[in-house]
């Protein structure tokens, strides 16, 4: 796995009370696949928390992703849904554990605030 | 063009002509489509290498014809030996059962050709499909015609099997018939579609209700959805009409999501059959007095795809709610944004509108509590992201040039914002009713906040700032020259002054003074805006009106709807009457089926509301329509644990009678009649 994934889940736990604010609950199991190779994250949810865990054990969900694609997620470079859409990615299980865990994926590099773009054009601000 | 047969369960749809035939068109989206593809582009029938010829058809049903054809073109005597019944249902799948009726008296062998092709088109596709990327294969087999598409994991797959014994090539299926005396012949043709997801399954086999149903449940299904809903009696036949065929249309709207796995309503046919923010949460509003079960999938799902970062190719941003989500290839490979796409500065507000209203209408704290998280995040939109200038207001601007809406307001098309003499404003722009909106949610999230989360704190700070927002508004968008309110600020803060009827949705959410709400309301009313079948988008005065422009002068039953609501609001009884009376009488020219929008013709030029070249039928806020209206006449309002009813039906439409009206209350009984006739003295 990458630098970037290990470092995507190693982080979770201390993001989870500001991003898991609604009121789930369960576990996705994210299948990382890059040749051969396959690794299990477990990633246990509830309001506020997440525990991170690697195992086979059977998810609420289990959501299949390339590990070239996760990464692409994780730094903001790629979208979950549309992964979904072209079947890139699938998914199956509990749907609202899918759209949580996409909370934690963040904005693509280099995105500006859509507020300083505007105020930059318009002569008319407070 | 011409006459178009639909027939749909869900957002899967087949559009024919009236032969039953489909044959490849660029401008209209004839064929069969399941979530926003299409599975079959050519279907079309030959016997002896000739076409048919309609006699009649029965489209009673939502989800199922019956064409009766004659072959070659009809002569002066039809003499035909033989005639041809297509009967065809959807359900999850597609299935025609063809008979071909020998009406002579001796044997006779036919060919019967049934052509068949897919181009697997996405919607947004259909006007140019040589640009594909992916590739076709067709596979004939024992009975049975493959049609499969796959774009590197995209896969998507049209089986057709006959039950009759077929010649299959990879154009289609050939019957060499011989029928006796009087004789008959059928097969049945069952047409699967498969959407390719995880470990190679069908995406819809995963879902709750598996996609397919038999016709016998779709059928009960959609008369329990009636049954359910209250008891229309009524002496305006018009509107008995409007109502019965608005339920079995909501009814036949109904799809499940892929995503979710839940039953979600989609906005229109052809071009619609998905979900949208704004068209879901107006047509909740609408019917929630009726059916209050559709909502809470409807704000779940809203919930569930609420934005949560910033995205610029989708005009993403966090706590925004979406405005139309797509299924397919172009959403997947991201040639549209459509995965969600978040281009729309009202459905936000709405949301929390939505949710406010349901609460009051159900009592449904545990929902209220569920969503908490999403309504605060929703109302922080509204003060940050939405207000994109940092002046107190609701701004937009996509931040996709290429294929984002210029316009994020419900009146969406490149020129529906435009000054009295037609020019354009500069981005970005902020129109009225976004500040309407925005007003009514915060208000609307204080009362939730006391309520359902025990946060008076942030309840009155919610109240303070839609005080402060109804004033700077009163100030800044009111034109005290004109007398009415602008449809819009430009970027430099100055009016758009255009006269639409945007002012009346100022009123519903109750953002007007009173002072000036009966100028508003003359204005809604008056010829300049007025047409006679409703009020029109753009006054006929208007430098871009167009009687058939898409939001410059024809007029949308939903709109109209949500006037007569607004007009209610502020005590305007006679003039919502009159809002209603057109829109019920305009119903009567399309059998009961309001469509997307009407010309904004006089009524006294045209004797009939002309139909609007494209618009989508049956589309769900126009189905919606009569029902709120029935809401406004019979002045349905909760109040507490109660339903108070105050009725006011225009003259002339008599008695008008609601039964079972559910809600926190039970279910009660509304009863209304026109002031002119007065009270029947008892017997």
């Amino acid at each position: 796995m990458t630098e970037a994934t290990q470092q995507f889940f190693a982080t979770l736990p201390a993001r989870a009370p500001e991003v898991l604010r609604t009121p789930v609950a369960g576990t996705l199991r994210i299948d990382l696949s890059e040749g051969h190779r396959t690794e299990h994250w477990l990633v246990r949810m509830r309001p506020g928390a997440v525990e991170v865990d690697q195992g086979v054990e059977p998810g609420d969900a289990t959501w299949y992703c390339g590990a070239d694609l996760f990464e692409r997620l994780v730094t903001g470079r790629a979208q979950a849904i549309s992964a979904v859409l072209r079947n890139e990615s699938t998914f199956r299980g509990d749907v609202v554990l899918f759209l949580a865990f996409r909370l934690f994926f963040p904005s693509a590099p280099g995105t500006r605030d859509p507020r300083e773009v505007a105020r930059e054009h318009a002569r008319w601000t407070r | 063009m011409k006459e178009l047969v639909s027939i749909l369960d869900g957002n899967t749809f087949l559009v024919s002509d009236r032969r039953g035939d489909v044959e490849p068109s660029l401008d209209f989206p004839t064929g069969l489509f399941a979530f926003d593809t299409r599975f079959l582009s050519t279907w079309l029938l030959l016997i002896d290498g000739e076409r048919l010829h309609a006699l009649s058809i029965d489209d009673a049903e939502s989800h199922r014809t019956r064409y009766f054809l004659v072959p070659g073109e009809p002569t002066h005597f039809l003499d035909a030996k033989v005639s041809v019944i297509r009967s065809r249902a959807i359900s999850g799948d597609l299935s025609e059962e063809l008979t071909v009726l020998n009406h002579s008296g001796q044997e006779m062998s036919f060919t019967v050709r049934m052509e068949m092709a897919s181009d697997f088109a996405d919607i947004f596709e259909i006007k140019d499909t040589q640009r594909k990327k992916g590739h076709n294969t067709a596979a004939p087999g024992e009975n049975s015609l493959r049609l499969t598409y796959r774009r590197d994991a995209f896969h998507r797959e049209t089986t057709i099997t006959s039950s009759a014994a077929a010649q299959v090539d990879r154009r289609g299926m050939t019957f060499p018939i011989m029928i006796g005396p009087h004789g008959e012949w059928t097969t049945r043709l069952t047409v699967n579609v498969v959407i390719y997801g995880a470990r190679g399954q069908d995406v819809r086999s995963l879902l709750p209700f598996a996609g397919s149903r038999t016709t016998a449940a779709i059928e009960a299904e959609h008369a329990e959805f009636v049954a359910r809903a209250p008891k229309l009696g009524c002496d305006c036949e018009p509107m008995a009409g409007a109502y019965r065929r608005s339920l079995t249309d909501l009814a036949a709207l109904r799809y499940e999501s892929i995503a979710l796995g839940v039953r979600l309503m989609a906005a229109g046919l052809p071009w619609f059959m998905t979900l949208f923010g704004r068209d879901s949460i107006f047509t909740s509003l609408q019917v929630l007095p009726f059916v209050p079960e559709l909502i809470p999938p409807t704000l779940t799902m809203l919930a569930g795809l609420q934005g949560h970062r910033v995205d610029d190719f989708r005009d993403e941003e966090p706590g925004k709610i979406l405005h139309e989500l797509r299924y397919g290839e172009s959403a997947g490979f991201e040639e549209q944004p459509h995965s969600p796409y978040y281009g729309a500065a009202d459905s936000t507000a709405l949301f929390v509108i939505l949710l406010d209203e349901y609460e009051r209408w159900t009592g449904d704290v545990e929902l209220v509590k569920r969503l908490e998280f999403s309504v605060r995040a929703a109302l922080t939109w509204i003060d940050t992201y939405g207000d994109l200038l940092g002046t107190g207001y609701v701004w937009y601007q996509t931040r996709n040039p290429k294929i984002g809406l210029e316009n994020q307001c419900w009146k969406d098309s490149w020129d529906a914002i435009c000054y009295s003499d037609g020019r354009l404003p500069s981005f970005p722009r902020a129109t009225c009713e976004l500040q309407g909106y925005a007003y009514d949610a915060k208000l609307r999230g204080a009362r939730l906040a006391r309520l359902c989360w025990n946060d008076p704190v942030y309840a009155d700070r919610l109240e303070r700032e839609a005080a402060e927002l109804k004033e700077r508004f009163n100030r800044d968008f009111w034109l005290p020259d004109k007398e009415y309110y602008a449809l819009a600020l430009d970027s430099d803060g100055s009016p758009v002054d255009a006269l639409t009827s945007n002012i009346g949705h100022l009123l519903w959410s109750g953002i007007v003074d009173d002072s000036r709400a009966q100028r508003v309301a003359e204005h809604l009313l008056g010829p300049r805006l007025f047409s006679g079948w409703g009020v029109r988008t753009l006054a006929d005065d208007q430098g871009r009106y167009n009687p058939i422009g898409y939001h410059v002068g024809t007029v949308w039953p939903f709109d109209n709807s949500i006037i007569a609501w607004g007009l209610w609001k502020y005590g305007l009884r006679e003039e919502a009457g009159r809002i209603c009376e057109s829109m019920f009488a305009a119903s009567r020219y399309f059998f009961g089926r309001l469509p997307e929008a009407f010309a904004g013709y006089e009524r006294d030029l045209t004797d009939y509301p002309v139909e609007y070249p494209t618009a989508c039928s049956p589309q769900a806020w126009s189905a919606g329509t009569p029902l709120l209206l029935l809401r406004v006449m019979l002045g349905l309002e909760p109040q507490g644990e109660h339903l108070i009813i105050d009725p006011y039906v225009p003259a002339g439409m008599g008695r008008v009678e609601l039964l079972d009206i559910p809600g926190r209350w039970g279910r009660v009984d509304a009863l209304g009649r026109s002031r002119d006739e007065g009270p029947r003295r008892p017997d």
